[in-house]
């Protein structure tokens, strides 16, 4: 910034130099047809002397200058320096937030990615999770339901075999019971005495012969 | 208690006078008796009572009585006799009892033991054996 301001008062100094430089060219080009015989003098004096330039103008020029660009300086430049200098801070300050938040936005929006990206992932593991429970579970109580479905056919099965089993036992009974008693009826009333007398001499002989 | 084993073996040893070469006697239970009668126990009725029971089995043990719905010839009860005395070892009478109930056949009865050669028991085991 201060280069550019020392750059700038050279570039503003120059006009005024020859400017001031021209004043003194004319007061000198009097003074030159006076003075002709001394062409040969110096080339630097001839410099001088083509532009203008006394060396007193000059440098009371020159102090004047200085003076002008010192005050300008102090009281113009450097404060206008401070606030452009503060201002460029600022604005680099807020180029950095921006920076830093743009930063911080692409974190948070990574981690926010991340973040989803997990939950999808936990989502998903949850719900095959999820699904082989479910899976294993209508397995299971499928092959329970069958189990128990198998032991109830089993069960009504047996329990229908007893109870024909039991049934067959009551007819068989109830049959003997009816042959024995008609049979009874029958030989009673059938048999004479006589076949009962022979009957049972017969009986009697075969018990008192029965294991000899 | 202790008295209660006394009677008992009294009456034990009664039944056993009254036997005449292993079988009760009536005229052996009236000897019997009469020595009772003289003797005189203190616990007579009891004596009398234990007696009367042990005698009763004896007589059971000694008699085979054969149930029939007929008359049954003395062939066959002579049989029945001599078969029961060999298995026994003892003298068993037979007394016969009637039962309409057998329908034909013979039923014997030793004791607790029973042998049924009736047409009913014949009748009543096949009836259990299609059970």
């Amino acid at each position: 910034m201060k280069a550019i301001f020392i750059t700038l008062l050279l570039a503003l100094s120059l006009p005024l130099g020859l400017y001031s430089a021209e004043d003194l060219h004319v007061d000198s080009h009097d003074a030159a047809s006076v003075a002709g015989e001394h062409a040969e003098q110096g080339v630097i004096s001839e410099l001088a002397g083509n532009f203008g330039i006394t060396w007193p103008t000059l440098i009371a020029q020159m102090v004047n200058f200085i003076i002008v660009a010192f005050v300008l300086y102090k009281f113009a430049v450097k404060p206008i320096a401070a606030t452009l200098d503060e201002r460029q801070q600022k604005i680099a300050d807020g180029l950095q937030y921006a920076e830093e938040m743009k930063t911080q936005l692409a974190e948070a929006e990574r981690e926010r990615a991340e973040k989803i990206k997990e939950a999808a992932a936990q989502a998903q593991r949850i719900l095959t999770e999820s699904r082989e429970q479910s899976k294993e579970m209508i397995e299971q109580k499928t092959q329970e339901a069958a189990a128990q479905a198998e032991a109830i056919i089993r069960k009504a099965s047996e329990a229908t075999e007893l109870e024909r089993q039991k049934m067959l036992s009551d007819v068989r009974q109830e049959v003997a019971r009816l042959v024995v008693a008609t049979s009874s009826k029958v030989l009673a009333r059938d048999l004479s005495d006589t076949e009962k007398q022979t009957f049972s001499d017969s009986a009697a002989k075969e018990l008192a012969s029965a294991g000899n | 208690m202790k008295r209660d084993k006394k009677i008992t073996q009294l009456a034990k040893k009664l039944v056993e006078l009254s036997k005449d070469n292993g079988v009760v006697t009536e005229a052996k239970v009236g000897e019997v008796l009469a020595g009772l009668k003289q003797v005189k126990h203190r616990h007579h009725l009891t004596v009398l009572k234990a007696f009367l029971v042990y005698l009763r089995r004896e007589v059971a043990l000694q008699t085979a009585v054969v149930s029939t719905p007929a008359a049954l010839s003395a062939d066959a009860l002579a049989a029945i006799e001599a078969k029961f005395s060999s298995v026994y070892g003892r003298t068993i009478t037979a007394v016969i009892k009637q039962d309409t109930s057998l329908i034909a056949g013979v039923r014997v009865r030793v004791g607790d033991d029973v042998y049924d050669a009736s047409v009913s028991g014949r009748l009543q085991r096949l009836a259990e054996s299609v059970n």
